[in-house]
């Protein structure tokens, strides 16, 4: 069986997921201070903070500098008259394969961050699960849409 | 029936006691707080409340008007914001008939359309005649005049009333499965719930003393695990009567076109389901059922409420002998592929299923055996876990058929699932490193059910089968045929499906 031809997205979701991530990731600076919160900075807590501290930073950076490389780097898309096809997975790996005839609707949604790259979401329901394609350039994010449904239109409905 | 019609009056009343149901906790809580005070004019809150209810139930009713033209219902609804709903009978799921206990006074029931996906009952009408309910059942599902573009199936959709065939449930039946009911845990989970709500107001009254003096006692140890045990019993007896009255009189009815599932005691329901909605079968042996030779049919219909809210599972036979399983699915759902060969996950497989079964158990025993110094005894968890991640092993199974996929696999109880190949929303393989590393791979598969959909999956399979799969889903889009027998694989565990003789 032929394998289909597969897309990446576009470099410039690693500039969104570098945004996006560098303020998600703050959260978890959260640990060290509820630590500091509950058992002072004296002595031997204080060493459990700063180690936390520094953990946490790591992972910040880490969140920044390489998993959005890396989640560009494994994501792929293929979509022809059949069927939708998508890998994604830094550590866990999935593959995904959505029959065209059970898409229910398809939509392109934008934020801000993605609208400030030109860039765009594509989403893609059926009756039981919810898919997106995190980030296309707009343009391109509009003609997927229209060929998924285009596709799915003439592929027989039935739920 | 082409003019809008209101619903029988009692509609407002039941409106009213189902407002009163739908939030019979707080409204104890409410009541069991007010009671303490002195200074709560009880009696009055209670029939104020109550009028209140039925001021809201009687404009219900009066705002709440319908129209059955063919093929299409027609309601309006709402006090303030009206709400029109327009509903074509090609997107019926699955058409409800409940009789409860009010309605049932005045010989009345409710019918409930639904469609995909739709968690709220947006089609429902609260109280009509029996007759009328029938004749609407009737005229939603009468063969389309007019044939614009429809589903294939629903062409020579021709409703043909006569039962093929009545099967019903055994007294002896009934019994075992209200007694075996999984729904125990759920039962506790009820009780634990209530309990933490009214806890403060028993606390502080001499309820405690009571039990403490008439349960066998010596020590508090023993007080807490008569304690304990009462609960149990108290959710065994719950689950025990909620099955008993929820699933007597079960009645299922085989028709041309469609199934007819009639339960119930108190409140009767009736459930039609047409064959082509059918999303997936899956059979389940709970672990008290299993070693009884007994298991529990359900189906998935795309309907927004099942026999839970939320999801569209649906009951289709309570407890049945494993032995009759085949014949009843033979003779209910002729065009599933019920038998064939099925492979197994690799040996290799079989430590991963044990360590992630036994891992966390062994080390929480560990810990708490090493710092508290209990009795060795204790170390029984980590035994009955590895025979768990055994038996979960041993029970996997992936199959495939023309049109069909089949997944076994076990959490607490064994499910078996068929599904039709053309009715799988999306299909997920997925590795984790170690999986990687192994050439392992986990298979999930979505169907469609209620409006979050159920999936099956099964783990530690082999990477080349998640494939063939994918690869047949794909096939099946084209509309190809493969044909591809298990029986080349020669050194593969191949067993045979679903193993119920």
């Amino acid at each position: 069986m032929k394998e289909p031809s597969f897309h990446k997205l576009t470099p410039r979701a690693i500039r969104v997921w570098q945004w996006s991530n560098s303020i998600r990731s703050l959260f978890f600076f959260i640990f060290p201070v509820i630590y500091a919160a509950i058992f002072g900075l004296n002595g031997f807590n204080q060493w459990v903070v700063i180690s936390l501290a520094v953990l946490v930073f790591i992972a910040w950076l880490l969140s920044i500098f390489l998993m959005p490389y890396l989640t560009w780097k494994n994501w792929r898309y293929a979509i022809d008259e059949n069927e939708i096809d998508l890998k994604r997975g830094v550590i866990f790996k999935t593959r995904t394969l959505i029959p065209l005839s059970r898409v229910q609707h398809v939509d392109t949604r934008q934020g801000p961050l993605l609208r400030s790259y030109d860039l765009a979401s594509v989403t893609i329901s059926t009756a039981a699960t919810t898919h997106e394609i995190p980030a296309l350039d707009e343009v391109l994010a509009d003609r997927v849409r229209q060929q998924i449904s285009t596709y799915a239109r003439l592929a027989e409905e039935d739920v | 029936m082409s003019d809008f019609k209101r619903q029988h009056p009692v509609a407002a009343l039941s409106r009213a006691f189902g407002l009163i149901r739908g939030n019979i906790v707080t409204i104890l809580v409410f009541l069991f707080v007010g009671a303490q005070s002195e200074s709560f004019p009880f009696l009055w809150w209670t029939l104020g409340g109550f009028a209140f209810l039925l001021v809201v139930g009687f404009a219900n009713w009066w705002r709440f008007l319908y129209k059955v033209e063919d093929g299409l219902i027609h309601i309006k609804s709402g006090i303030f914001v009206r709400k029109n709903l327009y509903l074509t009978k090609d997107r019926i799921q699955v058409i409800d008939i409940t009789a409860g206990i009010i309605q049932r006074i005045f010989g009345l029931v409710q019918l409930d359309i639904q469609t995909a996906g739709a968690s709220s009952r947006a089609a429902s009408i609260e109280a009509i005649t029996r007759d009328r309910a029938e004749a609407i059942n009737r005229l939603l599902r009468r063969k389309r005049e007019d044939s614009g573009e429809e589903d294939i199936d629903d062409a020579e959709f021709e409703i043909e009333d006569d039962i093929k065939q009545t099967i019903s449930l055994p007294n002896k039946e009934l019994l075992i499965a209200a007694s075996t009911s999984g729904s125990f845990g759920i039962a506790l989970s009820v009780i634990g719930t209530v309990f933490s709500q009214i806890e403060p107001l028993i606390s502080e009254s001499q309820f405690y003393d009571y039990l403490y003096s008439i349960l066998p006692s010596q020590t508090d140890t023993m007080f807490y695990i008569a304690l304990i045990a009462g609960f149990i019993v108290f959710a065994w007896l719950l689950s025990f009567f909620g099955t008993l009255f929820n699933y007597g009189n079960f009645s299922l009815e085989i028709k041309e076109k469609e199934i007819v599932i009639s339960r119930g005691i108190f409140e009767k329901k009736r459930s039609t389901v047409p064959f082509n909605r059918i999303q997936a079968i899956h059979i389940s042996e709970g672990i008290i059922r299993q070693p009884l030779g007994y298991a529990s049919i359900h189906l998935e219909s795309a309907a927004g409420y099942g026999d839970d809210r939320g999801t569209g599972s649906i009951l289709f036979f309570p407890l049945i002998k494993r032995k009759r399983i085949l014949s009843l699915l033979d003779e209910v759902l002729p065009d599933y592929q019920k038998e064939l060969a099925a492979l197994k996950p690799p040996n290799r497989s079989l430590r991963r299923y044990i360590f992630r079964s036994t891992f966390l158990v062994t080390a929480i025993t560990a810990g708490v055996w090493w710092w508290f110094d209990l009795n060795v005894l204790m170390w029984i968890f980590p035994i009955l876990a590895f025979i768990w991640g055994w038996l979960k092993y041993n029970d996997t199974a992936l199959g495939w058929g023309d049109d069909i996929l089949v997944l076994r696999s076990r959490n607490l109880s064994k499910s078996t699932a068929y599904i039709k190949k053309k009715r799988i929303q999306d299909l997920s393989i997925s590795q984790s490193p170690f999986q990687r590393y192994r050439n392992l791979c986990s298979v999930q598969v979505y169907v469609a059910s209620g409006d979050r959909g159920k999936s099956f999956s099964v783990r530690d399979v082999e990477l080349e089968d998640g494939l063939t799969v994918l690869e047949q889903i794909r096939i099946e889009g084209v509309n190809a045929t493969i044909d591809e027998s298990l029986e080349s694989e020669t050194e593969r565990q191949v067993i045979q499906l679903p193993g119920w003789v």
